[in-house]
């Protein structure tokens, strides 16, 4: 058993890849044996995650609806999900931990709400406004917390919980008072040329949502990924947050590094929050903050908070995510158990670093003995 | 077996890692009541070797016998049990608790509140280490917390704490390295007390001055095996150093006379605030020509550190001012300071000279890595970066397994401040610090690195070289000045002093005349 566990994950190449994959794996066994537990059929229940996402075809579609149409709203769901991730590994990066997310994600869907999706301008005008209004909002408040921890040394998982307290019960006044939408209690609907998707295109016949910032959530990906590995401003980044002491005696500036690296992963959680709720959504529901900041933690440690990976573990918990609505509906499983499985998932996400460590032990004790095997 | 006469013994110990074999086929014994030591350089073996010996490694070859028995060592807990105890290089201490709590964790003596209520016996525990601090020498308070308390009685701490659970056989891992010469001599005379009341001591060390003065027997290791066992009193530390390092081994480092020119560093009146916001070094003032190697000699903590921070700009200075080639570098960054010509290779190599997750050729471009040559407008070249680790590696002999690739924190000590010191060195600055810039290190690194220090005087560079070791500054300095309390009472020729005047000096003796009967002030040696 050890000697397969090292078999799977030890060695350097691609280690880390290999570790997520397998606490994916283990985690959807845990899931099926709970679906088993319940007397549903694990591989149906599975694929009715992928149907619901459409990445499989369901039996039967509605009028107007195949599984193009379920595709393109599980990329509008994604869109968020990749911006979020991303906040948290910008900022894992200079080695703090984010919680903030959520409630940047609601500054600037509030913001941008108010602001531009109650006018009349243009959908040329609001649409890049609005997405200029997210970063410029998430900047300043992710930059908030920066400063905070250097000036005032507050540990900025503290302050960034409070706040998300904070910003969630100014904006839960602001709506109530101002801004709520009589009949649905929540915040007044954004007009369409302010919002970020396309709801209901019409075109081969089909009605379907099409997420705008999509391509821009792949492409920050990458531009992240670029700053971190490939620039001096990322090289400095990285050496703050894996050594303060080293940092400094290189001679690099440990608050400006700090200050920067949350206000890019704020101006990321920005975009996440107009991505959210003037995109996939296009309202805002007073007196919650959003979980998608919170799940994103996970995310982008699944995804070892590279960039890239923070994509494709974005995309798997999406999957459960928006596929989980449908595998309720088909299997008669309550929503709770694709909860309970994207937080396995993130539980075992967690142990990833134990993991490595783990198989970094056993490796060494039975490194002698594979290599006598070898000579 | 047992008839043998030996308390231990480890036959045909054969342990492997992935790409190295650790101990090739050793057989040890040791005698019940001996003072043991195993020499080596670094990498030889000889911390696996007692690894193994204590539980921490199973060997994949080989068997050990102790008492006479055949057992199988599993866990440190095992190897505990059987009367084994070690105090590792680094503390195993928990820094809020007290010598009481600490040294009883793990078997702590029970009472019972009201008959029934299990409770720590504090006072009984109390009592026992009061009276086993007594008997063996080691004074101690039990109340006193942990990290109020200087390296060396934390020590002593780590000593009673396997006192304290009758072992028998006490392994010592370079005990001396974090000590002050008037702390080893202590620690010398409480290892030979332990062998009087008849524990079996087992040194690794890879200083053969304390061998010399302290071990019976002493056994020899390079690149895993085990080379010989040597009675000390019979054998020559000359003969020991050749055996350990495989090579002749001169001990007088060859340099030149020096040839000081124009004033390269000058400190004037400088202050500087310790960790406490006490004054830690006190109205300093010196000067370091080009080509001038200025050691600094003094017990730990006095000072040291924040004088060679205030230089390199990690502190600021209180009062004073630093002039570098005429230039005030006072209010200077530190980034700015090293591009005016300082370089610093610091006391602590894991956290500040390294940032250890990084490979090794990012560390080798750490302090260049946003110059030209070395990234554009921002973007990292990283084919620059390989080249420059390559020649680095190259010029420098730093070993590692994957190259440029390795992670910094999987390479061995000396490797790794071979790396700092590389990166320093090429910076060719007119002024390098070197702060205790062998600690730790084997013979052949040592000697390695004061040929670079020399070499570097000798390219005009002047040097400040602060070490706690004074056979290093005897060795090495041109100019030798002695700190103590944060003050410098001496500064003279390294020709006019002699070894023990330094060592007055560093103990606080005011009289320049010296003398016994002086009077010594003590302190300074804050952890």
């Amino acid at each position: 058993m050890k000697k397969l566990i090292v078999k799977l994950m030890g060695g350097e190449r691609f280690q880390t890849m290999r570790v997520s994959l397998f606490c994916i794996i283990t985690s959807l066994i845990v899931g099926a044996a709970i679906l088993l537990a319940i007397g549903k059929n694990p591989l149906a229940a599975f694929g009715n995650l992928l149907q619901g996402s459409g990445l499989m075809p369901k039996s039967s579609y509605a009028g107007r609806q195949n599984m193009f149409t379920d595709f393109m709203s599980f990329l509008d769901a994604l869109t968020p999900m990749i911006f979020a991730s991303l906040a948290v590994s910008a900022a894992l990066k200079a080695g703090l931990f984010n919680i903030g997310v959520s409630g940047i994600m609601l500054a600037s869907g509030f913001t941008a709400s108010v602001l531009v999706g109650q006018s009349e301008l243009s959908a040329f005008i609001a649409k890049p406004l609005v997405i200029l209004i997210g970063i410029a909002v998430g900047a300043i408040v992710g930059a908030l917390i920066g400063w905070l921890k250097y000036k005032f040394n507050i540990n900025e998982v503290v302050s960034s919980i409070m706040i998300n307290y904070i910003l969630m019960y100014i904006i839960t006044f602001f709506i109530n008072t101002f801004f709520v939408d009589p009949i649905s209690r929540q915040s007044k609907t954004i007009t369409d040329s302010a919002r970020l998707t396309l709801s209901g295109t019409r075109a081969f016949d089909l009605k379907f949502d099409v997420s705008l910032a999509f391509p821009l959530a792949i492409i920050c990906a990458i531009v992240i990924k670029f700053l971190f590995d490939r620039t001096t401003t990322g090289f400095e980044i990285k050496a703050v947050g894996l050594s303060r002491k080293a940092a400094k005696y290189a001679g690099m500036s440990v608050p400006k590094n700090i200050i920067l690296s949350m206000t890019v992963s704020g101006a990321l959680a920005g975009l996440a929050g107009v991505t959210y709720f003037c995109g996939y959504f296009a309202s805002i529901q007073p007196g919650v903050v959003p979980s998608m900041g919170f799940n994103a933690i996970a995310v982008a440690l699944l995804g070892n908070s590279d960039p890239i990976g923070c994509i494709f573990s974005s995309f798997l918990v999406t999957v459960i995510s928006k596929g989980s609505i449908y595998m309720s509906s088909q299997q008669g499983v309550e929503m709770e158990i694709a909860d309970l499985i994207t937080s396995v998932i993130l539980i075992f996400t967690a142990c990833a670093e134990f993991l490595k460590m783990y198989v970094g032990r056993l490796s060494m004790e039975q490194g002698g003995s594979e290599e006598a095997g070898e000579a | 077996m047992s008839d043998s006469g030996y308390i231990i013994e480890m036959k045909h110990i054969t342990k492997r890692f992935p790409g190295l074999i650790a101990n090739d086929d050793v057989s040890l014994g040791i005698r019940k009541g001996e003072i043991f030591a195993l020499l080596g350089e670094n990498g030889a073996g000889k911390s696996t070797l007692m690894s193994v010996l204590f539980g921490m490694y199973e060997p994949d070859e080989g068997e050990i016998f102790l008492r006479g028995e055949k057992v199988r060592i599993a866990s440190p807990r095992k190897a505990t049990e059987m009367g084994i105890g070690m105090v590792h290089q680094h503390f195993r201490l928990v820094s809020n608790y007290t010598i009481t709590e600490n040294i009883i964790l793990g078997s702590e003596p029970l009472k019972r509140v009201l008959g029934f209520i299990p409770c720590v016996n504090m006072k009984k525990a109390e009592a026992d280490i009061a009276a086993l601090s007594e008997k063996y020498g080691l004074k101690v308070d039990p109340k006193a917390v942990i990290s109020d308390l200087n390296v060396s009685t934390q020590q002593r701490v780590e000593i009673l704490k396997m006192l304290y659970r009758d072992a028998e056989i006490l392994i010592f891992d370079e005990p001396t390295a974090v000590l002050t010469p008037q702390e080893i001599e202590f620690l010398l005379d409480i290892i030979r007390g332990l062998r009087d009341s008849g524990k079996t001591v087992i040194i690794i060390t890879h200083k053969l001055e304390e061998i010399k003065s302290v071990a019976d027997r002493c056994a020899v290791l390079n690149r895993g095996k085990l080379i010989d066992v040597l009675d000390v009193a019979t054998t020559s530390t000359a003969e020991m150093a050749r055996l350990m390092v495989g090579r002749e081994v001169s001990f007088t480092s060859d340099k030149t006379e020096a040839q000081p020119k124009e004033t390269v560093l000058k400190v004037e009146g400088l202050t500087v605030e310790g960790e406490a916001g006490n004054e830690a070094v006190k109205d300093v003032s010196f000067e370091i020509h080009a080509g001038e190697i200025f050691a600094l000699a003094g017990v730990s903590g006095n000072g040291q550190n924040e004088l060679a921070d205030a230089i390199a700009g990690l502190k600021t200075a209180v009062r004073g001012r630093i002039y570098l080639n005429g230039t005030d570098i006072t209010d200077l960054s530190i980034r700015k300071r090293t591009e005016a010509g300082v370089a610093y290779i610091p006391e602590d190599r894991h956290n500040v000279g390294l940032v250890l997750p990084f490979t090794l050729s990012e560390n080798l471009a750490l302090k260049r890595y946003y110059k030209d040559g070395f990234s554009k407008k921002t973007i990292i070249d990283r084919k620059a970066f390989e080249e420059n680790g390559t020649r680095m590696i190259e010029e420098f002999d730093i070993r590692s397994s994957r190259g440029n690739k390795t992670v910094t924190a999987a390479m061995s000590g000396g490797n790794q401040q071979k790396a700092i010191i590389a990166r320093e060195i090429a910076l060719k600055t007119p002024l390098i610090i070197f702060m205790q810039p062998t600690r730790g290190l084997d013979i052949g690194a040592i000697s390695n690195i004061h040929k670079q220090m020399i070499a570097e005087r000798d390219r005009g560079a002047a040097v400040l070289l602060i070490s706690l070791e004074l056979d290093e500054i005897m060795d090495c300095a041109d100019t030798i000045g002695v700190i103590f309390d944060g003050r410098i009472n001496r500064i003279a020729k390294a020709s006019e002093l002699s070894v023990n005047e330094v060592g007055r000096f560093m103990m606080g003796v005011e009289d320049k005349q010296g003398g016994g009967t002086n009077k010594v002030r003590t302190g300074g040696t804050a952890s």
